[in-house]
């Protein structure tokens, strides 16, 4: 799991090189995987000895800049623009300020990675857009609200004109991104019931005694596809750590969450930061 | 075509046996069963095929080095002898993947039984609804308890199908917490601050 560390500070300090300091304050996990996933497949990761900028008395060891690491970084600095964005607008006055303090620290940063990647920009655009239409419609389904989130996350990996390739990897991606959108929501399920905002998990499964163990089967059908999806990339070196995330940290993830440990973890997880 | 020993992942110097153990664990792999409806079965069975060749070009290479038939199994196709014209043809575009145009074709029927709420459960499937999936194969199931093909696919989508899971994923002694743990790391909904 060294290598796992390695790619996500790696791509902290690819945001912050190419999207000012700022940028390494939304760095997230989810394109650490897709800068695995882009990663060359041949040859041993060139890592790199450096200061973490964190915690500037360690050293730790990351992956040196590439493409991969460049394009991940762009992509999370521009989907974390834009859901800053949606949280300012969603939130009041005070308690969307903390979002709108970020967002301004983070503009100069995002409209850099913009210049790089406007494509991608324009499709979270539209995806962010559409997740808001049938977020205020009500929307009764979980599919089309994961949907717009998926094809967002697919949208994530640039073609490599390589037809097999990109289906596989716009498979993988795709229901990824559902996976994600639907834990999440059920996640939130009493933080939005006690604010009574939209939860597409409380709305299908309004009253149904086997809620839980129904959207288990749905998300485990979109991680079954995952993988098939991820036999069928050839991802060499990075083959183990992708489906070491697959096979062990997703349903690992998924366990906590319907647990209701999830939560603490997160809680836990931030009050060890503190004191590192 | 391809060298076959690259196309299997082994040396040239391999034994008999390794070759034979690299073929059978990508058969495994690239099993038809695996990718049963999956959109993307015909990749599946293209490198089924590719390795299927290769370890053929390499028996024969080594001749009378113990045989070991290859798997020939048709991929995961949508069955298409059943149904009125109109179906038969949504049934060809979804294997296709031409899936809007099955919709539309779909949407134009009048006339809507299992079948009908099946293909639309294909179709949904095939897009990544898998819910909207698994509501009208049970729609489907319901209308028409008798047919196997219906009642086979809401079941892949209650409780899965095959899908292949590698050597050291498969059971047996489980990883330790610390595994778990650095995992759950991995794959965070939502940010974090730093590193």
């Amino acid at each position: 799991m060294d290598l796992y560390r390695a790619y996500y500070c790696g791509l902290c300090r690819a945001m912050r090189r190419g999207c000012g300091w700022a940028a390494g304050m939304v760095l997230n996990y989810d394109f650490t995987f897709l800068a695995i996933l882009l990663a060359p497949t041949q040859g041993t990761p060139v890592e790199r000895c450096r200061r973490c900028p964190v915690r500037p008395f360690r050293r730790v060891a990351m992956c040196a800049a590439s493409p991969a690491l460049e394009i991940a970084a762009d992509e999370s600095v521009i989907l974390a623009y834009h859901q800053l964005c949606d949280t300012v607008r969603d939130d009041g006055f005070f308690s969307g300020l903390p979002a709108r303090v970020l967002r301004w620290l983070l503009c100069r940063g995002y409209r850099k990675a913009v210049r790089r990647r406007p494509e991608f920009d324009r499709i979270v655009r539209q995806q962010l857009e559409q997740l808001h239409k049938l977020e205020q419609e009500n929307c009764p389904g979980l599919d089309a609200p994961a949907d717009a989130f998926a094809c967002l996350l697919q949208a994530a990996a640039p073609k490599s004109g390589e037809d097999a390739r990109d289906r596989a990897a716009a498979q993988l991606l795709y229901h990824m991104g559902r996976w994600i959108y639907l834990l999440d929501a059920r996640d939130d399920l009493e933080s939005d019931e006690k604010r009574g905002s939209y939860n597409p998990v409380a709305l299908r499964y309004a009253g149904q005694p086997d809620a839980d163990a129904a959207l288990r089967a749905t998300l485990d059908r979109s991680l079954d596809l995952m993988r098939s999806a991820c036999a069928l990339l050839e991802l060499g070196r990075q083959e183990e750590l992708v489906n070491n995330v697959l096979w062990l940290g997703m349903p690992a993830v998924c366990q906590a969450v319907f647990d209701g440990r999830w939560a603490q973890m997160k809680k836990h997880r931030i009050w060890r930061k503190g004191y590192e | 075509m391809n060298d076959p020993y690259s196309v299997l992942g082994v040396s040239p110097n391999a034994s008999d046996d390794e070759v034979k153990k690299a073929y059978r664990e990508l058969a495994r792999k690239y099993h038809p069963d695996n990718y049963q409806n999956n959109p993307l079965a015909d990749l599946a069975e293209e490198k089924m095929k590719a390795i299927n060749e290769a370890y053929e070009a390499i028996q024969k290479q080594r001749e009378g080095g113990g045989g070991y038939s290859t798997y020939t199994q048709p991929g995961g196709q949508y069955r298409q002898t059943t149904g009125t014209g109109a179906y038969a043809q949504v049934r060809m575009l979804i294997n296709a993947g031409s899936l809007d145009q099955a919709q539309a074709l779909l949407d134009a029927q009048s006339d809507r039984g299992g079948e009908w709420y099946f293909l639309c459960g294909a179709v949904a499937y095939r897009r990544g609804w898998l819910d909207e999936a698994l509501r009208n194969y049970q729609i489907a199931c319901q209308m028409d308890p008798g047919n196997m093909e219906y009642r086979q696919a809401l079941m892949m989508m209650q409780t899965g199908g095959h899908t292949y899971r590698p050597h050291q994923y498969g059971g047996g002694s489980g990883p330790d917490l610390c595994t778990i743990l650095m995992c759950i790391d991995c794959c965070t909904p939502g940010g974090c601050f730093g590193c």
